[in-house]
């Protein structure tokens, strides 16, 4: 992510770019458990989208408040993701969907 | 590259010189060809097969360009299956939200006469317009190879004479359009 005063660029430090190999790929869980497993939504650093306009899409889409919205875009920014819902897996498509519809970078997972 | 914006109760206006204007169409444009489902009207009443004859007209999008695969990225990071399977429930319904929001912001800046008057951006359009910056910048951004933060330095470090210098500015202008755009709200 990036910050901007409207004349000046703060740049990020590195992060990791992509998804990290390291989550073990599970079976998929019979139908009585993925209904019962929490899942979540995640969304990645990246070096394009604006400080400001994720947060923007945080407090918009989750209904957020302003200040939680902001904290959340900081754990991106800093740590490179961030669990942004958690619910089930079809509540999750939704958001991941709305996420990319919003163009952030985002994936689901199980919790 | 000057830019004025003002907001008066539920809308933004937005002074753009005509060049600025006539980039930023140019560009949506091509975005729209880039994404557009390009959808024959089905001949038929019944919605079925309306639905059917939508569907066997999409046109796929190529994944291997790199804009593509930022813009409908994989759900599922370590699930190839799974994530076509999301893809091809979701991506004609993105690809047509995407296209109705670029032709929102196109409609605004031919009602601007090429920037002759202010753009007008009303506060319901908002993220109309966000949707569209942004897809703009990540295009651009995939263009000019930006991956990572590091990659920014590079790319800002080109001589004026390499045609990615021009492509970066522009990418900073949208930048600055989204952030003032941003701020604007109540």
């Amino acid at each position: 992510m990036v910050a901007r005063c409207n004349n000046g660029r703060v740049t990020t430090p590195h992060l990791p770019d992509q998804p990290s190999g390291a989550t073990v790929t599970r079976e998929r869980p019979a139908e009585a458990e993925q209904t019962l497993t929490p899942w979540v939504t995640i969304v990645w650093d990246d070096p394009v989208n604006l400080m400001s306009y994720v947060t923007h899409v945080f407090s918009t889409y989750f209904g957020y408040p302003e200040e939680r919205a902001a904290e959340l875009m900081l754990t991106v920014h800093n740590s490179g993701k961030a669990v942004v819902s958690t619910g089930t897996r079809e509540q999750m498509e939704i958001d991941v969907d709305a996420m990319h519809g919003y163009g952030l970078w985002s994936t689901l997972e199980p919790a | 590259m000057k830019s004025a914006f003002k907001r008066t109760g539920s809308l933004i206006r937005m002074r753009l010189t005509d060049y600025e204007a006539g980039l930023l169409t140019s560009l949506v444009q091509q975005l729209v060809e880039l994404i557009d489902v390009q959808a024959a009207e089905p001949e038929t009443s019944d919605p079925f097969d309306r639905w059917q004859a939508e569907l066997a007209s999409v046109e796929p999008l190529d994944r291997t360009d790199p804009v593509i695969s930022r813009l409908f990225p994989d759900a599922y990071p370590h699930d190839p299956a799974a994530s076509a399977e999301f893809r091809r429930l979701t991506q004609t319904r993105q690809r047509n939200d995407r296209r109705d929001q670029a032709e929102v912001v196109l409609a605004a800046l031919e009602e601007s006469g090429a920037g002759e008057r202010p753009v007008q951006v009303p506060l319901a359009e908002l993220d109309a317009w966000l949707k569209t910056l942004t897809a703009l910048r990540l295009s651009l951004a995939s263009r000019l190879g930006i991956r990572t933060a590091d990659d920014i330095d590079g790319v800002e470090s080109l001589g004026d004479d390499d045609p990615r210098s021009y492509v970066y500015r522009v990418y900073e202008w949208l930048a600055y359009v989204t952030d003032s755009l941003i701020s604007l709200q109540p």
